[in-house]
């Protein structure tokens, strides 16, 4: 009983907040305590370059937030990370990895670039959609497969997403060398291998000069499309039945089959949707940056997405403000080559172990918090208080209480 | 077709099976002992950099000779894909993140941690016209490189690390099988409730399970860059770590298994580099014929009924506390 007693205050206490609002706010200070240590790390680093912590952070921050066009960069850098990261957190919130962001999104390029050369015609307000919808379809036909080895033969999809990337790559080189290969070409000279220019109306315009930022950052409204996304992702999670069914998988497959989830359809749509997600990435630096698919397209952004999902721990509006800062750092390595010593690979170095630290700070808040809940649910059953209200909406995903945002239980294992 | 490209094709799958094999065998380490690295691609990525760092130093540096110059830059890789791993280690046994996640990270710090030290060791990646750093001499296989038809050409020219790899598969199946280190290594990934029943530290042979999968790994990756490339550029690792991943998963978690398909990935990666003029294949746009090793790789993967994992690799153990 004394124990009981002692627990209580602690027990109200906790009470008076939602869980999902506690589980945001561990969140919250989980990821302000990784910021803080990969801070601490890299001042070490920048101090072992002889140089100024302070000023290198503050030349961070002024090249990134200090104007307008600097937001614009880190907004337009933010823009294919968030389609990226709402990618991989769709299939991670099934318990599944979809590390084939990458293939997929290089493959969608390939259908966007055809859609947008051989339906140039087509007027603007409808060609771009189509062209949109061509990259969706791209990248879903390459996730399905990974998806249907998943559920029909039980092939890892860690694995299988991979080889479908180093697919994507040849498939790239190949269109870009044969149907899609440039014609516009100066004869003998020297040009670098890309498809023709997509026609004026083809391309997403420009909306830097409405907020006094240069061209020169690509700022599109496919970042509103991208924030449109991510409320959409939350809507599926929060709101439907097939992201209730995806996240009971995602915390325990075993308790999701009992309950009548049709286990293999909820996993191949998931993979579908994140395909779709991830045919949006390329968009931005096909239609915006360049206004063609060239050879040397950006690469990694499928990756990089899953950093930024975790950064957002999976959570879509978490991902907008994870994605931001990746820009904001990301933006910060041009800074750093301009006025220090520090190389800008110091940036990458700062990523990873904000990236390492978010990851393992997750997980002992999570413990954390799952001991607490524990000790509540005891003292809650030692009072007997049947009048304490009970939570909210519907069955606990893992994200509700932070347990288990980064261990999905998937049923087949490497 | 002319058996000399066939023989060069085998040769070239040496070179291939020797990573993939040194690569699975880190995996196996790991995953037996409980703990699933899907990090070794990032692992052999450090490897890589160190190794093709190792290589020099040792060899211009330190002036230790053509021989135990390039020995030390594997050792060092290896030693240096160890220390890596000691960061998968501590998330995924003392932390208990999910080793799936964890591998991811190491995956992704990796790329951007070789790059770094790459501006420490040699100021940049190499470009195609840098002079190759220094190798093991070349070796001709006693016996078989004499084989008639030109067929001795594949067992000719290969670096001392293939037979070296093809070995391995000896003291690696001994120590699992038939010594008491290796059977509790197992049990850990087995059972590790009733190992630890029986006072064995679980969590202390899951370390070294996973030191020893980043200092193969980080051999491995030290033979691509110093071996094979001689010297030190970004992406040449190509998803070798995952290739191995399947290797293992298809070899049902057996070295001796594990060395058939090894050899077998490594031969498909063989083709488009000699047999791209065999027949039926010719008939593909080279772009087609590079796709054939990442297709082979997942008919495998696809046609291979249920396999067997460890019975606990991927599940956090939370009894033994930290070491």
């Amino acid at each position: 009983m004394a124990s009981g007693q002692m627990a209580a205050p602690p027990a109200a206490l906790g009470r008076s907040r939602p869980a999902w609002l506690e589980g945001l706010f561990g969140q919250l200070l989980a990821l302000l305590g990784s910021l803080g240590i990969a801070l601490v790390f890299g001042s070490i680093l920048i101090v072992l370059y002889g140089e100024s912590p302070l000023e290198v952070y503050s030349s961070i921050l002024d090249a990134s937030l200090g104007s307008a066009d600097g937001i614009g960069y880190v907004l337009a850098i933010a823009t294919p990370l968030i389609f990226s990261a709402l990618a991989v957190a769709v299939c991670f919130k099934g318990g599944m990895f979809n590390i084939g962001v990458e293939g997929q999104y290089l493959v969608a390029m390939v259908t966007a670039a055809w859609a947008n050369l051989s339906l140039d015609f087509l007027p603007g307000p409808i060609l771009v959609p189509v062209v949109l919808v061509a990259a969706m379809l791209g990248g879903m036909i390459w996730a399905a497969v990974p998806g249907i080895l998943k559920v029909k033969r039980g092939a890892h999809e860690v694995v299988t997403t991979i080889m479908m990337n180093g697919i994507a790559i040849s498939l790239v080189a190949w269109a870009i060398n044969f149907p899609l290969h440039f014609d516009d070409a100066p004869e003998g000279a020297f040009v670098d291998l890309r498809t023709n220019n997509f026609p004026e109306h083809g391309l997403v315009g420009d909306i830097g000069h409405y907020f006094g930022v240069t061209p020169g950052a690509h700022l599109s409204w496919l970042l509103f499309l991208a924030i449109g996304a991510a409320i959409l992702v939350w809507v599926l999670f929060r709101r439907m039945r097939l992201g209730y069914e995806a996240r009971a998988m995602g915390s325990s497959p075993g308790s999701a089959r009992a309950g009548g989830i049709a286990i293999g359809s909820t996993q191949l749509k998931l993979f579908l949707i994140s395909g779709a997600l991830a045919g949006l990435v390329g968009m931005q630096q096909i239609l915006a940056d360049r206004g063609h698919l060239p050879q040397n397209y950006v690469v990694a952004l499928g990756f990089t997405g899953i950093a930024v999902a975790f950064l957002g721990q999976n959570n879509p509006i978490g991902i907008i403000f994870a994605a931001f800062l990746w820009g904001i750092l990301s933006r910060g390595e041009v800074a750093l080559q301009i006025q220090s010593e520090v190389p800008r690979e110091f940036i990458i170095i700062l990523q990873g172990i904000l990236i390492l630290s978010v990851v393992i700070t997750y997980q002992i808040a999570k413990r954390r918090l799952a001991a607490r809940q524990l000790q509540q649910a005891g003292a809650a059953g030692e009072l007997e208080d049947s009048s304490a209200p009970e939570d909210d909406e519907g069955p606990r995903g893992p994200e509700d209480t932070g347990a288990g945002a980064f261990r999905p239980a998937g049923e087949d294992r490497i | 077709m002319p058996f000399t490209d066939i023989a060069v094709a085998i040769q070239i799958s040496f070179t291939y099976f020797t990573m993939i094999y040194l690569t699975g065998i880190g995996g196996l380490f790991s995953e037996r002992s409980g703990i699933v690295n899907i990090g070794l691609e990032g692992l052999m990525i450090i490897g890589t950099v160190t190794g093709a760092f190792g290589a020099r130093f040792f060899t211009d540096d330190l002036g230790l000779g053509l021989v135990w110059g390039p020995l030390l830059g594997l050792l060092f890789g290896a030693l240096c894909g160890a220390l890596f791993a000691g960061v998968h280690a501590v998330a995924t046994i003392t932390f208990r993140v999910d080793h799936i996640v964890s591998g991811v990270v190491i995956n992704l710090v990796a790329i951007g941690l070789a790059r770094f030290l790459s501006q420490g060791f040699f100021n940049g990646q190499a470009t195609q016209s840098d002079p190759g750093g220094p190798h093991l001499p070349e070796l001709n296989v006693p016996g078989l490189s004499s084989l008639p038809g030109g067929l001795d050409r594949a067992f000719e020219n290969l670096s001392p690390v293939v037979p070296i790899a093809a070995l391995m598969v000896i003291p690696v199946w001994y120590s699992l099988n038939r010594t008491r280190w290796g059977l509790r290594l197992r049990s850990c990934g087995e059972n590790p409730e009733a190992t630890r029943s029986l006072g064995v530290s679980v969590p202390l042979y899951r370390y070294q399970g996973v030191l020893l999968s980043g200092a193969f790994a980080g051999a491995s990756g030290a033979f691509i860059a110093a071996e094979i490339i001689g010297n030190w550029r970004e992406g040449t690792t190509l998803g070798y770590g995952f290739i191995a991943l399947a290797a293992l998963i298809l070899s049902n978690w057996n070295p001796v298994r594990l060395m058939f398909f090894a050899w077998l990935f490594g031969f498909s990666f063989a083709i488009p580099l000699r047999l791209d003029e065999a027949p039926v294949i010719n008939l593909l746009p080279e772009q087609f014929i590079r796709m054939i090793p990442f297709v082979v790789t997942i008919v495998a993967l696809s046609l291979i009924g249920k396999v067997r994992p460890p019975a606990a690799a991927g599940q956090a153990y939370e009894g033994g506390g930290g070491t």
